[in-house]
């Protein structure tokens, strides 16, 4: 699967980006602000987005609704996010296909990134 | 004395009043004793006059008596006069004092109401708005008088208190702003440092040898107990600095308890101690559901790790004679000395028995400041060599519409 990860801080990017190629087999691409995230979600193409919600220049929900009203054919988008009230909760599920709480645990993202994309099928 | 204050205008006017009074009652006086004169003389002649009538009719010397009686009856006559002024002048004097008196005392009372009086009830107005937050101090003008010096002390009394306000609000700002920026500060570096340790740990970035499984294992372990060190300080701080808002709703007691218990299955089970739930009612409580999950979950470990092997802890929830809903966690540990059982819930304090030696010491001041802001109370009952009970208490609860659980775990 190739997989978008935008995600601002490198330590944690660097990590969910070793977890998702070995141990999941994934093909990550990193990008580290909003404008880019954009940028590569509608030039080129990938089975799923991970965004992290706190950017630089263009939040992640942002991101998510300027993907979706240009795409064509928008791909599952998936929030990191250390918010979880319920109301965040909501705009994510309503905006994406789900969100994975922060701080993650590297061993499980996979599998929940997985479920997450199992339970919108 | 000051002139322009209520005291040198109060003195000049009692001052005056009395000086009239006094001069009113000295010329009644003067009067009065005139008057006692006149009668005296008209009863002397009276007297005398039949002295001389007595005296005629004896003696027959009537011509020469005749002109005395005359003289003496003009003589009354005059005096009657004088005595007839000097009543209706007595008179006059009495009602003039008694005019001076009351106008006086009319005078006070206008006099107290204008000067005392409605500035102090102004005065009074502007404190209570004050009190509300509308500051109409800020536009009256103190006079110069005590009143004024006192209305003029408020107003300077509230702007210091308003300045102090702004201090505390912007202190405050900046302790939130420390606590947030503290706490994601602290806790940024600690999740990648975990993050790399247990991708290390998974074996997927290299073969993980035993040696280095233990080192892996110290830097996993010590990183955890970090961790939950930051959390419990950054939780107290927050409790401490009134930053903590609950989040409240009406949550199901026996789903907190059953989140509680999963968490804690795996400390359990290396403990090797039993973790059981008495039957419990159906019941639900207003409460933030992660804040009393993570005090019983609190609770609850500690009760693991007190307790030896093969033993159990128990959770039940019940409602007292009081119509208190308690939440109670017992084990058969060694129990807490009396002296101790205070203690335990202040910051940093561990029982001087207890084998908790790696906690952070705040688990049940969080725990207690947790429950407080609840409405609730915490506490513990225990005797030592007998296992101990911690309970809270949760005010908001009602009997809700789910099945009771058997016993789990």
């Amino acid at each position: 699967m190739r997989v978008l990860l935008a995600e601002d801080d490198p330590n944690i990017s660097l990590i969910a980006k070793i977890s998702l190629e070995k141990l999941a087999g994934h093909e990550v691409t990193v990008v580290c602000d909003g404008e880019q995230a954009l940028n590569q979600a509608l030039t080129q193409n990938y089975d799923l987005i991970l965004l992290d919600e706190m950017m630089p220049k263009m939040n992640g929900l942002r991101v998510c609704k300027e993907y979706r009203t240009r795409c064509p054919d928008p791909k599952p988008v998936i929030f990191l996010s250390a918010r979880s009230q319920e109301c965040d909760l909501r705009e994510f599920n309503e905006n994406g296909t789900g969100f994975i709480p922060k701080p993650f645990d590297p061993t499980a993202l996979p599998r929940q990134i997985r479920d997450l994309l199992e339970r919108a099928a | 004395m000051t002139p322009g204050t209520i005291r040198f205008r109060l003195f000049i006017l009692m001052g005056a009043l009395t000086s009239m009074t006094l001069a009113l009652a000295c010329a009644s006086y003067e009067t009065f004793k005139t008057y006692q004169l006149g009668r005296q003389q008209l009863e002397a002649s009276h007297f005398l006059s039949e002295a001389i009538s007595t005296e005629r009719n004896s003696r027959r010397l009537h011509r020469r008596h005749d002109v005395s009686l005359k003289n003496e009856a003009e003589f009354r006559r005059y005096i009657r006069g004088q005595l007839t002024y000097l009543e209706n002048k007595l008179l006059y004097l009495g009602s003039l004092t008694i005019i001076t008196l009351l106008s006086g005392l009319a005078g006070l009372q206008i006099f107290m109401g204008f000067t005392v009086i409605r500035p102090l009830k102004d005065l009074s107005r502007k404190m209570t708005d004050f009190m509300c937050d509308r500051y109409t101090y800020r536009f009256s003008v103190p006079g110069s008088d005590e009143i004024g010096h006192m209305h003029a002390t408020f107003n300077a009394l509230a702007q210091r208190v308003i300045t102090n306000m702004d201090e505390l609000r912007t202190l405050d700002q900046a302790k939130s702003e420390f606590l947030n920026i503290a706490s994601h500060e602290l806790r940024t570096p600690l999740t990648s440092i975990k993050g790399s340790l247990s991708l290390m740990r998974s074996g997927v970035v290299g073969e993980v040898n035993e040696m280095t499984g233990n080192l892996l294992t110290i830097a996993e372990t010590e990183t955890d107990r970090l961790i939950r060190l930051i959390n419990d300080f950054l939780d107290l701080a927050k409790i401490e600095a009134q930053k903590l808002s609950l989040r409240q709703d009406w949550r199901s007691l026996n789903d907190v308890i059953n989140g509680c218990l999963k968490s804690l299955q795996g400390l359990a089970q290396q403990a090797e101690v039993r973790l059981l739930t008495e039957a419990l009612p159906p019941l639900e409580a207003r409460i933030d559901g992660d804040r009393i999950q993570q005090i019983l979950t609190n609770l609850v470990a500690n009760a693991v790790k007190v307790s030896p092997k093969g033993k159990s802890v128990t959770i039940r929830a019940n409602v007292d004679e009081g119509h208190r809903l308690a939440i109670e966690v017992r084990d058969q540990g060694c129990g807490i000395a009396p002296q101790d059982q205070e203690v335990i819930f202040q910051k940093f304090r561990q029982a001087t028995t207890s084998p908790l030696v790696k906690g952070t010491g705040l688990g049940l001041a969080i725990a207690k400041a947790l429950v407080e802001q609840h409405g609730g109370e915490i506490g513990v009952r225990s005797v030592p060599g007998d296992g101990s009970v911690f309970f809270f208490t949760l005010p908001e609860w009602r009997y809700g519409s789910q099945k009771p659980t058997e016993a789990a775990a």
